[in-house]
């Protein structure tokens, strides 16, 4: 790929697709561990035709693009039916924050093997007693010499069992208001004092783990920013990465309706005028699933315009984050309303529908409104900081 | 086209800020829906002109520039026959219309209403809402609700003939013409019922043999402006319930300030603010979309719009307590008026039905670029099928 700092969007996104067209895309099986292996493989694809980290800085790894780029390539991505690479926690959450943050050997040393899914990265952020109130967070670094020895226990933490690397917040000053005392710290995994343990996701999927720390030492140079300013980078992290998450998600949206309408439009070419009786139902599930989407897409329009104008967590994210929860446990509810009784059946294909793949991203888009803030902890956010209401 | 666009939006917001507040405001909305000397007005400012062509001493404006216009008429609660005045002039340029029909150039210049009987305000109802029908150059029929039919110049008449459907222009005072005056629920329309019994057709205007095309325009936009008025009326209630909460207060504390009543209002702002997204999406597209992509997109932004400002209505006058059920706040008025419009040419039952079929057809198609039309015609079985669909 050969591109220039200043070339237009329309320019790139053409050069995207073609290559996206000549390019044998991968497809991603349900089976977890074959779709890591096939989704890694894929991620060092997209990283040696240089579509990974397209925003990020040259001495990143990355291709010094802007971020419309690389949001530009993201929408090309999903539209081609592609699957998004595996690294989705290290490209999107932790990447920008150590390019941002980071020391210059650390840029140099882990965001080359962070794109290319040489090291694919988890995130130590919530636990068991700190979900939403994430900064009430216990694991505690002690320093001593030139490291940190760090104790405690993280939850929900995806892909820690096959995570070479770990960005992971701990306490580092008790004596301070709780978001005062958090540090960042960006561990390897293959540490002594680090156990992971898989929990069984309701899709069926074992992508979440617990990740328990007993004593483990962590080098001082693996401190990302300084001691004690941990919170300001995952704000940094939550806020200004997830335009890129809400793209790709709109985008996918999409891509399943439109997949799903194939299948119904297969069922009723094939059988004609037979399998009518219940047309009603699945039209109104179609245009329910279209106007939402509508309404996504205008309001993705309004943030990429925002976001050439101002970069840094904004309460309008809290809007789009509530915006696309909704519209996507629509989409997924409406489809897999379609299914009936024989959503039971995984095999089945009622009115054409292949009901396990349904079921299973209907089943994933009721974890949307939880992950990253909960639609109640944005609601909390637009209230008070777009709507000016008073804390309670 | 963009600056004209916030131009005119400002213009009519500072406008209706300032001229249309306060005690005007409530004695417009109990006066019936229509104002004379209101419409007059805004005839002065050129609001109805802005989409006119230039050649017509319009301002030459595209109508995908005058949706801002409609938001703030939904907002600031204004009575009257807005979307008629704009759309109709500006959708009306067949040979002849304005040279012979002097009631389009009056409503632009003077304010007097055209009324648009038009049997297709709602699929669903169609045997309660009637039908029109040309035979020869006759026209019979009856629409049971037609927005300022008493008080308009010119009727425009959307008719089924032989040849298709058609778009008469007929005197109000043309023998066989019967208005009656009914009551209207929508504290800013003022409604009548129209018959027509033996009707000349061409009482003004030759009518042509088949005039769909502009049909689908005038009810594509009739939809995408009630979207943007439903829109605005979403806006308008949420900011007096905004204001509301944070002057309100019980237990010692403003009511804002409780998670109950703060997660209501963030919802409300996020379902309009996908609303509001969705129509200047729709707005912007509209000049380079395909007929039939203008045709979905309009009526994916009217669904939407039902379903969101009736919501968004509902939950300001939930957090208003006692005083939202009155007619004191204005949160009453936006609730009627959004339920008045909910149905408006669909509501989202029937819309999200109509749009999931154009999908299916256009997929079932063999050639997807092609128009849903042809495609109905060449999927002939799927779409007899597809018509007979029950609500």
């Amino acid at each position: 790929m050969t591109t220039d700092d200043d070339q237009p969007i329309e320019d790139f996104r053409a050069t995207a697709r073609a290559w996206l067209a000549a390019t044998e895309l991968p497809v991603a099986p349900l089976d977890l561990d074959t779709r890591f292996a096939v989704l890694r493989q894929w991620q060092k694809t997209l990283y040696e035709a240089g579509w990974l980290g397209i925003a990020w800085s040259k001495e990143a790894g990355g291709q010094g693009l802007s971020h419309l780029h690389q949001l530009a390539f993201v929408e090309e991505l999903a539209r081609a039916g592609a699957p998004p690479p595996i690294g989705l926690i290290g490209l999107e959450v932790v990447g920008p924050s150590i390019d941002r943050y980071g020391t210059d050997s650390q840029r140099r040393e882990l965001l080359p093997r962070l794109l290319s899914g040489e090291e694919i990265w988890c995130q130590g952020f919530s636990e068991p007693d700190a979900g939403s109130d994430l900064a009430s967070l216990r694991t505690r670094a002690v320093v001593a010499g030139d490291e940190f020895v760090v104790s405690g226990q993280k939850v929900w933490t995806s892909w820690a069992h096959k995570a070479q690397r770990c960005a992971l917040l701990v306490r580092t000053d008790t004596t301070v208001r709780k978001q005062a005392g958090i540090s960042y710290l960006l561990v390897d995994m293959s540490t002594e004092g680090i156990t992971t343990r898989p929990i069984e996701q309701m899709t069926g999927d074992q992508e979440f783990c617990e990740v328990f720390f007993d004593e483990v030492r962590v080098p001082r140079s693996n401190l990302l920013g300084n001691v004690n300013e941990g919170w300001a980078i995952t704000s940094h992290t939550l806020g200004s990465e997830r335009a890129a998450a809400t793209l790709r998600r709109r985008v996918e949206c999409e891509v399943a309706l439109s997949d799903a309408l194939t299948e119904l439009s297969a069922r009723l070419v094939a059988t004609g005028a037979s399998d009518v009786q219940d047309l009603g139902r699945r039209t109104t599930a179609l245009g329910r699933c279209y106007t939402a989407l509508r309404a996504l897409e205008g309001q993705t329009r309004q943030t990429i315009s925002r976001l050439t104008d101002e970069v840094g967590p904004s309460p309008l994210d809290s809007v789009d984050k509530l915006l696309l929860n909704d519209v996507e446990q629509t989409v997924f509810a409406e489809i897999t309303r379609l299914l009936g009784p024989l959503r039971a059946v995984p095999d089945s294909r009622p009115l054409g529908l292949r009901s396990d793949r349904w079921a299973h991203e209907h089943l994933f888009s009721r974890a949307a409104s939880i992950y990253g803030g909960s639609s109640q902890i944005q609601r909390n956010i637009v209230a008070e900081r777009l709507l000016g209401l008073p804390r309670g | 086209m963009a600056d004209d666009s916030a131009q005119y939006d400002r213009a009519v917001d500072e406008y209706l800020t300032r001229d249309y507040d306060g005690d005007r405001r409530r004695t417009m909305l109990r006066s019936g829906g229509w104002q004379p000397e209101l419409a007059a007005e805004l005839a002065d400012l050129g609001w109805y002109a802005l989409a006119v062509p230039e050649a017509q001493d319009g301002l030459g404006g595209s109508l995908s520039d005058v949706g801002g216009i409609f938001v703030q008429s939904g907002r600031h609660l204004l009575v009257g026959p807005l979307l008629e005045n704009v759309l109709l002039p500006a959708l009306l340029q067949r040979p002849g219309d304005w040279d012979l029909a002097v009631a389009i150039p009056n409503a632009v210049k003077a304010g007097v209403p055209l009324a648009l009987v038009d049997p297709g305000i709602a699929a669903d109802w169609s045997h309660d809402v009637g039908s029109i029908v040309m035979t020869g150059n006759r026209l019979d029929g009856s629409v049971a609700a037609v927005r300022f039919a008493d008080q308009a110049s010119l009727l425009v008449v959307i008719a089924d003939s032989d040849t298709g459907s058609v778009v008469c222009l007929v005197d109000p005072d043309e023998d066989g013409v019967h208005i009656e005056a009914l009551s209207s629920a929508d504290p800013a329309i003022a409604l009548a019922r129209v018959e027509l019994s033996g009707v000349r057709s061409d009482a003004i205007v030759p009518v042509g043999s088949d005039d769909s095309d502009l049909i689908t325009r005038i009810r594509a936009w009739s939809r995408l402006f009630i979207a943007c008025e439903l829109t605005g009326l979403a806006q308008g209630s949420l900011e007096v319930t905004v204001n509301y909460l944070k002057q309100r207060e019980q237990f010692d504390r403003p009511i804002g300030s409780f998670q109950a009543l703060k997660h209501i209002a963030a919802d409300m702002h996020t379902r309009w603010a996908g609303l509001h997204n969705l129509c200047l999406a729709a707005l912007t597209d509209a000049d380079s979309a395909t007929p039939t992509e203008f045709d979905i997109l309009a009526m994916s932004a009217k669904a939407h719009a039902a379903e969101t400002a009736v919501a968004v209505c509902e939950d300001a006058i939930q957090l208003h307590g006692g005083i939202g059920f009155t007619t004191e706040r204005e949160v009453s008025w936006f609730y009627k008026r959004a339920l008045a419009l909910r149905a408006w040419y669909g509501d989202e039952l029937e819309l999200h039905r109509k749009i999931g079929a154009a999908l299916l057809f256009r997929e079932s198609s063999p050639d997807r670029d092609r128009d849903i039309n042809d495609a109905v015609a060449s999927k002939a079985t799927i779409a007899s099928q597809f018509k007979e669909t029950p609500a």
